[in-house]
């Protein structure tokens, strides 16, 4: 909904249609844009509706849940994860993730010296394929700017406090370099099965903003 | 600090820049702009305007409209220009179009396209 719209935080006064969607409202004006666009487009032959139709559903098909399923198999696998780290897309591949785009993608592995972030600084590079969109946040300049000058400030505004002994590493996306953070496996996990630590994955884990968490009194 | 800056860093490298707390938001994508996202990807696939042109198109509307726009706003209005600056379409063919879009949801007209 156009309310939780980053943007409307601003205080700008574009005519945005800030009122709830419904089917008999009429669109917008930006929204009226993207259609005549594509309709023109379309009548040019320069591609069919089809396409954007399929390609919809291939975005809808993308959740952390696939990132998840790539993580967890990394933790059980030791194999898979030399591979997963050597090429990260050829990895997701064997898993039956597709790559709709020509990215590449590069997974940084946290380790007990090491805790990785990723961040795109010119705009909102993010590893589609495996994570689906970004959200709205990490598209907006506070997360933009200060990644890379004062990350463990900004881990903190997310509550992740990283040991000063631990070196942090900043890695800044571009259109054809994504990456994709291989979190650690919590402590209490060693009984766990594959689908199960999948579960404890998170999005923001494969960001590098918060660790995998495990409370065992809760599971 | 000399003008040096300007050409080392373009208005989007915000990177390192002073900026205010973090916003933990996120919203779900309006059907518009789900259906405009997937217009990128196809245009991308198609060779007519790469992540890369999107990007420079979306810096080159300039502060103002960065600002006020909303982010699939920025997106549209950039392919839009790309799309003149290639020579794909031309504004008028748009202007004409957005008219005949915008009249399928007006309630005299009595068609819903």
């Amino acid at each position: 909904m156009s309310d939780v719209d980053p943007h409307d935080h601003h205080h700008h006064d574009h005519d945005h249609d800030h009122a709830p969607i419904s089917s008999d409202q009429p669109p917008g004006y930006y929204d009226i844009m993207e259609t005549a666009v594509r309709e023109l487009l379309i009548e040019r032959k320069l591609f069919g509706a089809d396409e954007i139709r399929r390609q919809i559903e291939v975005l809808d098909s993308r959740t952390p849940a696939l990132g998840a399923k790539v993580v967890a198999r990394a933790w059980t696998d030791p194999a898979f994860k030399e591979r997963l780290l050597h090429n990260g897309r050829a990895a997701c591949e064997e898993l039956g993730i597709t790559f709709y785009d020509d990215t590449e993608l590069i997974v940084l592995e946290n380790t007990p010296q090491v805790h990785n972030l990723i961040v795109c600084t010119l705009c909102s590079c993010y590893p589609r394929p495996v994570l689906g969109l970004p959200p709205d946040w990490y598209k907006l300049k506070p997360y933009r700017a200060r990644a890379v000058y004062e990350p463990r400030a900004v881990l903190a505004e997310f509550g992740t406090t990283i040991a000063e002994e631990v070196e942090i590493r900043v890695s800044d996306s571009t259109a054809v370099v994504r990456y994709l953070v291989l979190p650690m496996r919590p402590a209490g996990t060693e009984d766990m099965n594959e689908e199960q630590l999948a579960d404890l994955v998170t999005r923001d884990a494969m960001i590098g903003v918060v660790p995998v968490a495990y409370n065992r009194e809760a599971a | 600090m000399g003008s040096e800056q300007l050409v080392r860093r373009l208005p989007n490298d915000i990177g390192g820049d002073p900026a205010g707390k973090i916003e933990m938001i996120e919203h779900e994508l309006l059907p518009w702009e789900k259906r405009c996202h997937a217009l990128a990807d196809v245009l991308d696939f198609h060779k007519i305007i790469n992540t890369e042109e999107k990007r420079r198109g979306v810096e080159a509307l300039g502060g103002e409209m960065i600002g006020k726009l909303s982010y699939y706003e920025r997106w549209i209005v950039a392919f839009s220009n790309i799309l003149f600056q290639k020579g794909v379409l031309t504004p008028g063919e748009l202007a004409v179009k957005m008219k005949e879009v915008e009249a399928r949801f007006t309630p005299n007209d009595g068609g819903h396209g």
